[in-house]
């Protein structure tokens, strides 16, 4: 039954405009930010090399497919999470909205499963959207700008990682990269099953992630052991695969922080939608 | 056997009590009628029976077997409509009736979503989308995916609401088809009394959360006062012998031979002999008897 309801899950979010949208959107995006590069790259290089031109000589195809999808990555990573979340912050709440889970609620399925079959399905989508964002930003961007070493600018300096060295590394990003969407789409699927509007997940789930994100950045004593637990510090770890030495016990930390989130909003999700009235 | 029975059901929301006391029984091949005023707490009722609230107190038990313990069991032999029946607009009739019977509990093909579409009168229309249909039809599309799993109970709350008099008079048909083709037990929570008085056999009666009267229909009618509306040949000789032999019985004149009276058990069949025995022809006896005097009556009082 649980295999049955995520299958009505996924034809639901393939059937609605609004899944396209973020699709549409990542990939106007995205083609942007090669178009952009593609006219007017080498001024923006010049930019951060030219700190270092008296030390240093720059030889080779520094624009190239590795940086485009480093920069890609690194812009948009925040927006992505609004685009993930207009979908799954409608999942529970919309049906609450349109009257169809009392449909939904009066077949043979438990709540559990009503739940788990709407997370599946989020977990799906939001492993699509990384997947393309990791096509388009990679293999699109290599096809246009080739392949070359990876400029890195950290807090320590410059570090040049070589080409060989990068697409194991890049792999590991998208699946931080996933593991931060999937903690935030699971927040929003969390605030779903707490709303009876679609606009509210999706305004409430934003509004934690700019809020998490704003302590995270204030250099506030206070706040600096709380920094740890909020899931935003850790949505920006994919950036740390990119240092030398690769940092694992760092990564690792984060990846079980964020996977922890998912599986303790998950049980949120489903304690509040097994405990809930619908009047609707 | 009783197929549903409620034993001292009740909600609370909050400081609110929805349902305070509400008993009652349906039993297998019953149409059931469930009625009671605005805000008596019919739909919390029946949402507590299909497990869409919790109940704070109370027992229900489906099939002998507890809903709490057995929700999945008991769920799958129910077919439902709470309101109004509201689908995925953004999907096609056909697309929702698979949706929902792909967990319905049973294996249901193609062919017979299209066949259910046929019987609810909206073949043709099966690939278009919700968002375009009437009320009326979506209020088919909802009998034909409360049935698509043959279940043994169909619980219709509301069902011929918005609907225009051939609506209503389709949704009618179709309860009674269902009940003498198919043996199906029915209940049916509705406003129009005349309906309930047509196609239930049974019902239930709540008023403010509590059950105040549960039985037969019939039964529970001819136990109440019958108002008669009677036309005499002779309107003199009938004024004189209700004077004379029921002097406490009220006696409306409408027309000019024609008198409106409220009788109890015992004087129904008494009258007709004393009228004859005294030389008052009878032209016409209408009884005047409705759920719908009943029903303000049970309220009222």
């Amino acid at each position: 039954m649980l295999w049955k309801n995520t299958q009505n899950e996924l034809i639901k979010i393939t059937s609605k405009i609004r899944s396209y949208i973020g699709i549409g959107a990542l990939t106007v995006l995205i083609l942007l930010v090669i178009f952009a590069m593609q006219a007017d790259g080498k001024t923006y290089i010049g930019f951060v090399t030219s700190t270092f031109e008296q030390t240093l000589t720059f030889n080779g195809n520094i624009l190239n497919g590795n940086l485009i999808a480093f920069i890609i990555m690194q812009m948009l990573i925040v927006h992505v999470p609004l685009l993930i979340v207009l979908v799954t912050g409608d999942l529970l709440s919309g049906e609450l909205a349109s009257g169809t889970i009392r449909m939904l609620a009066t077949k043979p399925i438990s709540r559990t499963g009503i739940v788990l079959s709407k997370w599946f399905a989020a977990t799906i989508y939001t492993l699509i959207m990384t997947l393309w964002m990791g096509f388009l930003s990679l293999f699109v961007a290599h096809w246009i700008f080739g392949t070359g070493d990876l400029m890195v600018l950290n807090p320590d300096g410059l570090l040049i990682l070589p080409s060989d060295d990068l697409l194991w590394r890049f792999g590991i990003s998208m699946v931080l990269a996933f593991l931060a969407l999937w903690t935030v789409a699971t927040l929003s699927l969390a605030f779903s099953a707490f709303a009876k509007n679609s606009v509210g997940p999706i305004v409430i789930t934003m509004a934690v992630i700019i809020l998490f994100t704003i302590i995270g950045t204030l250099d506030v004593t206070v706040f600096d052991d709380l920094k740890f637990y909020l899931f935003t510090t850790h949505m920006a770890t994919w950036r740390i695969v990119f240092e030398d030495p690769f940092p694992t016990e760092d990564i690792l930390i984060s990846a079980l922080v964020l996977l922890g989130h998912v599986v303790g909003l998950l049980l949120l999700a489903i304690y509040r939608f097994n405990r809930k009235d619908i009047n609707a | 056997m009783g197929l549903i029975e409620v034993k001292h059901l009740s909600k609370n929301f909050g400081s609110f009590n929805a349902v305070k006391d509400v008993s009652f029984q349906v039993n297998e091949g019953d149409v059931f009628g469930f009625l009671g005023p605005n805000g008596a707490g019919k739909s919390t009722t029946i949402r507590c029976l299909l497990s869409l609230i919790r109940p704070s107190g109370g027992e229900i038990k489906f099939f002998n077997k507890s809903l709490a313990s057995h929700r999945l069991e008991v769920l799958a032999k129910i077919g439902c409509i709470i309101e109004k029946p509201d689908f995925y607009k953004y999907l096609s009739a056909q697309k929702n009736l698979e949706l929902f019977a792909r967990i319905s509990g049973k294996n249901i093909e193609k062919k017979q979503v299209l066949e259910m579409l046929d019987f609810v009168g909206l073949a043709g229309r099966e690939k278009d989308k919700v968002s375009g249909f009437s009320h009326g039809m979506k209020q088919r599309l909802g009998i034909a995916q409360t049935l698509l799993h043959d279940p043994e109970i169909i619980i219709l709350d509301e069902p011929t609401t918005g609907l225009d008099p051939q609506g209503i008079i389709d949704v009618r048909n179709l309860i009674l088809r269902l009940k003498n083709e198919r043996n199906k037990t029915i209940m049916l929570s509705s406003h129009q009394l005349s309906e309930i008085e047509i196609i239930a056999n049974r019902m239930v009666i709540i008023n403010q959360g509590k059950t105040i009267v549960e039985g037969g229909v019939q039964e529970l009618l001819d136990k109440q006062s019958l108002n008669v509306e009677i036309t005499v040949d002779r309107p003199e000789v009938f004024e004189a012998l209700m004077a004379d032999k029921y002097p406490l019985l009220p006696v409306h004149r409408l027309y000019h031979s024609t008198y409106y009276i409220t009788l109890e058990t015992e004087e129904r069949n008494q009258l007709t002999e004393v009228m004859v025995a005294s030389g008052c022809g009878v032209r016409s006896i209408v009884p005047k008897r409705s759920l719908e005097d009943f029903f303000i009556k049970i309220i009222s009082s």
